[in-house]
């Protein structure tokens, strides 16, 4: 016999499901489709575009985004030569003409001209390179060291017509060399488009990435050439060793002053707290840190500044954050007691001639703790980013500091590693907080 | 007291006015817009001439000079020299001589033109898919909760700075990151009012008047949930000010432009040197602005949610 509470749980599992395919659909999007390859960026704008293109394969990019047969490759880009003669400027035998409808590079008559590849193409594998073309007499390929199932002649057209060339490189040594020859004619050409056949039709970037997922494998880091499940790993310590303090702390401190603030409700001390809560919640989190570091560790030298070898370390960081997030807490659990204290029961309990430091204690925290805790719950996945910023400027080798760093140095795996950690962590926290809330809050029904 | 009803925008508006906290943090924004609309016209000013802007001209001879103030101003003969004196740079100049007041304006108009953009990328998003959710239910409600319960499981910052990595340096980054990422608490909120608002007679009214859909949702509850979104604009402003110092002190929002994160930053190693006001200058700028935004926001807030109205009374 299943408990409503077990079914419930089920329910809210197998919904999961659907939020976690879009989460991993999210960070696909963003960091695969988006941002497209971080080649250029890891690399560097010198790179060669052999060296990219091997980038590229250790990570999955050259492969079709979603599904397919083919897909681009870097040795030859796609060429329009509407504008310029682009790749084939250099090239003897060929000549950039226009007029008004646009521009193309001409072939003399029995003259050649060769594909201009930027590095060799993979051996061994099959290409497809798509060219629009024109002219009075027919024309040929010439392969070296690649061969065609098709046709080497191109037959004359007057008008401009797209055409294919299917090859497949020799499977080792020597590179693939394409040449077009021209007829007894002149031979124009306005296009080439060059792509690479993949293994088979499934293999795209979606799959390469649900197959790593599926694996528990998030990638390497390009940064420290080190796998992103090991960072993350050797992260979550000090980051946790950082947040936790501030968690726990900081609640405690935010629910006593909260009860103060209830206890004097309406008289000096409330209206103090509450102004000092919204002027501490406006101070930006920046500044905490900045005058905290200053004043605190530079001038008064309570604290050592940086570092993290001792908890003396943590001990700065940890007040700051407490300090930082006391504003907004406060206000919340504030609201929270004073909506308490409107209610009915507790008008009774002071009419029965409890003391108010009683009915605080006895009846509005036990209630009020319920709305606290589903917020405090939903808080615990900020615990494992840790704070970006806090450790940045203190130099806490945590999973925030890490972050900060990949997103300067475009590392996409680590980014994208401590994403989908992350949201995966606030997936299971919100479970956790409905879970609370059914447990804890005999009004809730479960649907 | 006036018993005849009047509208909840009058009636709020009062009363905001009544306390004299908001009063003053309401002046405080509207300086804080003619700031940031000075520096725009001032921006402008001098990309039309094509000069360097005069935040912007580096003047060696005149580094880490002290605020005016500071400097004794009227102990030279004259009162017009001393006033001139006070008004040359009257809050100092940072390491490369710029001034300090003229960079801080230029921040609040970068800060301005953040809040305002990521607002208008925000809103309509959270309000078009919370309404369409809320009326219309089923699947489409469906997809629409899935949808925001998988964007806010995404880590806020770091996602915002993923995003940025991106698209690309530059405040397209800062306006798409802030604005994609934070619709979803305006979605939710007004979901669960359309949601309320559907049953209500007068909407049945509307139905069987023979209106649409479209029409009953942007003519007949819109303006009764409108009341959210303002309150939900007050809330992310400053929040959108924030974020954005941090993406700009961390090198990835506003390039070149002296936004008060690109200043914080700066005045971050001065600091150390004994050189305060420039980071006091952008500190008390971004707390003024921000305090007045969550005073006047929550006396706003007060001022609109009919059900605390309904508790002062008892």
């Amino acid at each position: 016999m299943t408990s409503p509470i077990k079914s419930y749980v089920l329910r809210r599992v197998l919904y999961m499901i659907p939020t976690l395919a879009g989460i991993v659909l999210i960070t696909f999007l963003l960091f695969d489709v988006a941002g497209g390859s971080p080649a250029a960026m890891v690399l560097g704008k010198n790179a060669s575009a052999q060296a990219m293109e091997e980038f590229d394969e250790s990570k999955g990019f050259n492969k079709p985004v979603l599904a397919g047969l083919w897909t681009g490759t870097r040795a030859l880009e796609d060429a329009d030569f509407s504008r310029s003669a682009g790749a084939l400027s250099g090239a003897t035998g060929a000549r950039f003409m226009s007029d008004h409808g646009g521009g193309w590079v001409r072939l003399a008559p029995n003259g050649a001209c060769a594909v201009p590849f930027v590095f060799p193409p993979r051996p061994g594998t099959v290409f497809s390179l798509r060219f629009a073309y024109r002219g009075e007499r027919p024309a040929a390929w010439a392969l070296q060291n690649a061969d065609t199932p098709g046709p080497l002649e191109i037959p004359a057209s007057a008008e401009w017509r797209t055409a294919e060339l299917i090859f497949r490189t020799a499977a080792a040594g020597a590179p693939a060399v394409l040449t077009l020859r021209a007829g007894a004619g002149a031979f124009d050409v306005r296009a080439l488009r060059l792509r690479r056949r993949v293994a088979h039709g499934w293999d795209s970037q979606l799959t390469h990435y649900l197959g790593q997922l599926a694996r528990l494998d998030l990638g390497v880091s390009t940064a420290a050439n080190r796998k992103v499940t090991d960072l993350l790993r050797e992260g979550i310590g000090p980051s946790l060793a950082l947040t936790v303090p501030i968690f726990f702390g900081g609640t405690l401190l935010s629910i006593a002053l909260a009860l103060v603030c209830a206890y004097t409700r309406n008289r000096l001390p409330d209206r103090l707290l509450v102004l000092g809560a919204v002027v501490l919640m406006s101070v930006n989190y920046l500044v905490w840190i900045i005058a905290g570091q200053y004043l605190l560790a530079y001038k008064g030298r309570w604290f050592p500044i940086w570092g993290f070898d001792s908890w003396r370390h943590l001990a700065l960081p940890v007040l700051i954050g407490i300090a930082s997030g006391l504003g907004a807490n406060l206000r919340f659990y504030r609201t929270v007691m004073l909506d308490e204290m409107y209610k009915d029961y507790v008008r009774t309990a002071f009419a029965k001639g409890l003391s108010p430091a009683g009915v605080l204690l006895k009846h509005v925290l036990p209630n009020a703790l319920i709305p606290i805790l589903t917020n405090t719950v939903i808080a615990i996945p900020f615990l494992y980013t840790g704070s970006l910023l806090l450790e940045s400027f203190f130099g806490i080798p945590g999973l925030g500091g890490l972050s900060v760093n990949a997103i300067n140095s475009a590392d996409v795996d680590v980014v994208r590693g401590v994403v989908l950690v992350g949201a995966v962590l606030y997936m299971g926290a919100s479970l956790l907080t409905d879970l609370c809330y059914a447990v804890v809050d005999p009004r809730v029904k479960l649907r | 007291m006036n018993d005849v009803g009047q509208s909840l925008w009058t009636e709020a508006w009062r009363e905001l006015r009544r306390s004299r906290l908001v009063r003053a943090s309401l002046w405080t924004l509207a300086v804080f817009a003619g700031a940031a609309l000075y520096g725009e016209i001032v921006y402008r000013w001098y990309s039309i001439r094509d000069e360097t802007p005069s935040y912007q001209r580096v003047n060696l001879q005149e580094r880490y000079v002290p605020p005016s103030f500071l400097r004794h101003p009227f102990t030279g003969p004259s009162l017009a020299g001393g006033f001139r004196q006070l008004a040359h740079h009257p809050l100092g100049t940072d390491n490369l001589g710029r001034d300090v007041l003229q960079r801080a304006i230029q921040g609040a108009r970068i800060a301005f033109q953040v809040g305002v953009i990521t607002s208008l990328i925000a809103i309509p998003i959270g309000l078009i898919l919370g309404a369409v959710a809320g009326y219309f239910g089923g699947r489409l409600d469906e997809a629409v909760v899935w949808l925001y319960s998988t964007v806010a499981c995404l880590p806020g910052l770091l996602f915002i700075l993923a995003l940025s990595m991106v698209v690309g340096k530059g405040l397209l980054g800062v306006y798409l990151g802030i604005g994609l990422t934070t619709w979803v608490g305006l979605c939710r909120l007004i979901r669960a009012e359309v949601l309320k608002h559907r049953e209500r007679p007068y909407v049945l009214a509307a139905r069987s008047l023979g209106y649409g859909p479209v029409r009953i949702l942007f003519r007949h509850i819109l303006p009764n949930v409108f009341h959210i979104v303002i309150i939900t604009f007050s809330l992310r402003f400053p929040a959108a000010i924030g974020t954005e110092v941090f993406m700009s002190f961390l090198g990835i929002g506003v390039q070149g432009e002296p936004s008060w994160g690109i200043m914080i930053g700066n005045a971050r190693l001065r600091l150390w040197q004994g050189v305060w006001w420039e980071m006091a200058t952008v500190t008390a700028a971004i707390l003024v602005v921000v305090l007045a935004f969550n005073l006047a926001g929550d006396a706003l807030r007060d001022a609109l949610d009919p059900r605390l109205k309904a508790r002062d009374n008892t």
